[in-house]
């Protein structure tokens, strides 16, 4: 029944930093499957985690992620049709080999959860105080009138008064519910505790109490916490370490900081992507795709991954790590850089004046996210856009797409590789050119489709821009079309490369507030259903604000600062990113 | 609380209402039927004698001054006084009603708590051959009705077999040497009018706790309960029963009208002296203050366990107050 106590991921040097603390639960190669007909369904593969004492772990993930059936796992609680394979250790005891009768032993004496906050949740006969009282009494020496004082004493803990022990649950508020939920599983003094969804439905205030409440207890009693949430929020301000679960796996776990400002996994960024809590001001786009039954083989989330490869397909990552105290199940080593231009520098020659357009810059664009290049005209932005597509030439500096150097048009000749769109969408496309004409050139010159396929492609891409797809359309000549349109027209022209990258220069600097929006919103969208990266070139702070997962700053050919969006709007370093965010951002002041 | 009250008020004024002119609608008349008895010597009334007891039972009163003469006495508690048993109909009642009442309760107990044992055990054994057979039999049941059972049980148990008495509530004439010897042979007579009622119940406090016990274990509460690490049969009684068993008492309460239906039925099967038979006996023979005063009897019986199975659910389910 001895469990390998062997030092583990989360196994962190206590206090006093001399000795490692033993854990108090360590789950080992934990695989939960249920049979659903006549197929079996795997709930959880492959589970493995330890912790200590005062330690604090958040698993995050999508619902259907088996987070849920995790906690049910150790608490022993599974249904019957489940089967279960591995171990979960409390204190060296494997709790799996235990009978039902020595389970129920450790059951809420010394692992306690906190269920997902229902009304069925507590008994609707019994009172508050006999649902918390019987656990002292089953559990606990104490006589019944120690005991009665006991929960009155817990009720006050978590902040109620000892006379709601009276009432009945159908009597309290969501947020009350909340509390006598902690307040009987912390009745027994449990090590672990385990506390699901703990704000869920309730409103912001509550969700704050409870929240403060917890990480209070948590500091006083020193148990080993486990909090399970899809509010990312709550696990930030709750947990010190993050598992992320997709599908009954853990696909990236460290510091949940560290997680959630720079997160290795392209899943992890979609959750963050979705919660408007983490990043208020940029838009919330969910992770495109459903959780669709089990892929037999090959990584989990192959189905929904931007950068996946053939590999993905057959070979199931394992949870590795990748930096100091990170880890990541991803063939790919997590989130790929897709561009990276190191060094690069540009001179013009004027009057016989040498002008230095870029100086020095480096920028890295991660696959499937968005980096806005800011500054004001003339900072040489344009340029810089230009040289990272290959277009313009660089005096120094080498970049890399996909991990290959880019010569001249190396990257843009080809599907799956980058695509430009420029600024001024009158001079872009030829005017002359049919809409046809216009969007299917680029794989015309490519010469590698027939025409059933490139007619079939052309149709997708400009049902995706949002353009009419009829014959009639297609056929009419661009110098028809007003500045919105003809936009659309180079974004489809970019799209049917398939590009992997998009480099945007001002690209809505030209239209009108609604068309600009419409076209924004299109192109994030396109973005979030095929999973490119994009540069976003713009002078525009507002804009950035709203579509920006990080940022790079311009200023007179160097980037300044660079950093996440978030943290270069409210935290800004350089002196001249200051006096943008101060001065470019409209905030509403009454 | 005093809404429910008045309402029960309300309702046991238009039951003795109905109770007032029911029998006055009905076809047919005591004293034609008292003066054309079918037997070998006709006792006829003059239209004089018609007339006396005509006033003697105030029936020549205008509707009006009937019904307040009637309503007053029943508040007096004077239900009347038989015209065929020529005794007070409240004492007639009270000679009868222990046979039927014994009979209904036990019924009951007998049939809502076999039901529920079962039917809980079914749940905990949902979908298990234990739970298929039993469901399957008590679906049966609980749609024959009770006479057939009485029926049934009389040919077997009784006439095929010999042992259990054919018919009445005790061997007559009998001398008992001691009180033991005389509740045997109650119990004996018993039996069979019990099981049959309890039979025709069974199947549906069966299917309701079953139903019942089923929704409880599937809620989250139960689940709550397991985990906090409870003895099982804290779990079973102290939870999972504890909310099964509301809508089980309640249906019992509010089933006793139905029961006592069946009591009628089953009474006359097996001849067994209780209200049922006596209720029979009135409505041949037209004996209408009989009738009412049974219909009152009973009236007031099922509105009072309405009351109690009310104020019960109340108590055992902190949510309806």
């Amino acid at each position: 029944m001895q469990c390998n106590a062997a030092s583990d991921l989360f196994t962190m040097p206590s206090r006093l930093g001399q000795y490692i603390d033993k854990p108090a639960l360590k789950i080992e190669n934990l695989s939960v499957s249920y049979e659903l007909g006549s197929c079996s369904v795997t709930a959880l593969d492959d589970i493995s985690i330890s912790l200590s004492k005062n330690m604090s772990l958040g698993i995050a993930g999508e619902s259907g992620s088996g987070k849920t059936t995790l906690a049910m796992a150790v608490m022993g609680l599974l249904n019957q049709s489940t089967s279960a394979h591995g171990k979960i250790c409390f204190n060296d005891i494997n709790l799996q080999l235990l009978s039902e009768k020595q389970r129920s032993l450790y059951r809420w004496s010394k692992i306690a959860i906190v269920f997902q906050n229902s009304l069925d949740v507590l008994n609707p006969v019994m009172s508050v105080h006999e649902q918390i009282y019987e656990c002292l009494i089953h559990h606990t020496k104490l006589t019944s009138r120690q005991a009665a004082e006991k929960v009155g004493l817990l009720l006050e803990s978590v902040g109620m008064e000892s006379a709601h022990g009276k009432y009945f649950p159908h009597q309290l508020s969501g947020g009350m519910r909340q509390r006598i939920l902690l307040a009987m599983a912390l009745s027994c003094e449990p090590q672990v505790l385990i506390v699901d969804e703990p704000t869920n439905a309730l409103d912001v205030l509550s969700k704050n109490d409870i929240v403060n409440l917890i990480s209070k207890v948590h500091k006083e009693k020193e148990f080993a916490l486990i909090v399970i949430s899809h509010e990312l929020n709550t696990l930030l301000k709750l947990t010190s370490r993050l598992a992320v679960m997709y599908k009954g796996r853990i696909l990236e776990e460290g510091p949940t900081k560290d997680v959630f400002s720079n997160p290795l996994h392209i899943y992890t960024r979609g959750l963050i992507n979705s919660s408007p809590d983490i990043n208020p001001y940029r838009d919330m786009w969910g992770i495109p795709g459903e959780t669709e039954l089990p892929v037999n083989s090959g990584c989990s989330f192959f189905p929904r991954c931007s950068q996946a490869q053939n590999t993905c397909r057959i070979t199931t990552p394992s949870l590795e790590s990748i930096l100091p105290d990170r880890k990541v199940a991803c063939n790919r080593k997590g989130i790929v850089t897709i561009l990276k231009g190191s060094g690069i520098s540009k001179q013009f020659g004027l009057n016989g004046k040498f002008v230095h357009a870029c100086k020095n810059c480096s920028i890295e664009i991660r696959s499937g996210e968005t980096a806005v290049l800011i500054g004001e005209s003339g900072s040489g932005k344009t340029t810089l856009a230009k040289i990272l597509s290959g277009v313009l030439d660089s005096t120094t500096g080498e970049i890399l797409f996909d991990e290959e150097k880019i010569i001249k048009n190396s990257a843009t000749n080809r599907k799956n590789g980058l695509q430009l769109i420029f600024q001024d969408p009158y001079s872009s496309i030829n005017e002359n050119f049919t809409v046809e004409q216009a969007i299917k050139e680029p794989l015309d010159i490519l010469g590698q489709d027939s025409p059933a396929k490139k007619t079939k492609h052309l149709i997708e891409v400009i049902r995706a821009v949002q353009l009419p797809w009829d014959e009639d359309f297609r056929r009419r000549k661009c110098h028809t079309m007003s500045g919105g349109q003809r936009q659309r027209i180079a974004i489809a022209r970019a799209l049917i490369m398939e590009p992997k990258v998009l480099i945007a220069d001002e690209i809505s600097s030209m239209l009108d507030p609604s068309t600009q929006a419409n076209i924004l919103r299109l192109l994030k969208g396109l973005q979030n259903q095929t999973g490119f990266a994009m540069l976003y070139v713009t002078h525009d702070l507002p804009v950035a604000q709203k579509i920006a997962d990080r940022i790079y700053v311009m200023h007179d050919g160097e980037i300044i600062e660079h950093a996440d969006a978030q943290k270069i709007f409210t935290n800004p370093v350089h002196g001249y990113t200051k006096k943008l965010v101060a001065q470019g951002l409209i905030r509403s002041e009454n | 609380m005093i809404k429910k009250i008045v309402e029960y008020i309300l309702t046991f004024f238009c039951i003795i209402t109905l109770n007032f002119f029911l029998p006055r609608l009905m076809p047919g008349d005591p004293f034609t039927f008292l003066s054309s008895d079918t037997g070998e010597v006709t006792v006829s009334y003059t239209e004089a004698q018609i007339e006396k007891y005509k006033s003697y039972y105030g029936l020549d009163l205008p509707l009006s001054e009937q019904y307040c003469r009637y309503v007053g006495n029943i508040f007096k508690g004077y239900l009347g006084y038989s015209i065929y048993y020529n005794e007070d109909v409240l004492v007639i009642i009270e000679k009868r009603a222990y046979w039927t009442v014994t009979l209904v309760v036990f019924s009951l107990i007998i049939s809502s708590t076999l039901g529920t044992f079962l039917g809980s055990l079914s749940a905990w054994y949902r979908d298990k051959l234990f739970d298929r057979t039993v469901f399957m039999f008590m679906v049966m049941f609980s749609e024959i009705p009770a006479f057939l059972i009485g029926l049934l049980l009389l040919f077997i148990g009784s006439a095929w077999l010999g042992w259990f008495p054919l018919s009445g509530g005790t061997r007559p004439f009998a001398v008992f040497p001691s009180v033991i010897y005389k509740s045997a042979d109650l119990m004996h007579h018993a039996a069979m009018p019990l099981l049959a009622l309890v039979l025709t119940r069974f199947g549906n406090f069966y299917l309701l706790s079953r139903n019942s016990m089923l929704t409880v274990l599937s809620k989250d509460y139960m689940r709550t309960a397991k985990a906090k690490g409870l003895g099982k049969h804290r779990i079973i009684f102290g939870h999972a029963l504890r909310n099964a068993v509301i809508p089980v008492i309640t249906r019992a309460f509010l089933s006793l009208g139905t029961v006592f239906g069946g009591a009628v039925l089953v009474e006359n099967v097996f001849n067994y002296p209780g209200l049922g038979k006596l209720m029979r006996e009135a409505v041949m023979v037209r004996d209408y203050v009989l009738i009412q005063g049974i219909f009152i009897f009973v009236a007031t019986a099922v509105l009072s366990m309405n009351l109690i199975a009310d104020i019960l659910t109340r108590k055992l389910d902190p949510r309806t107050n």
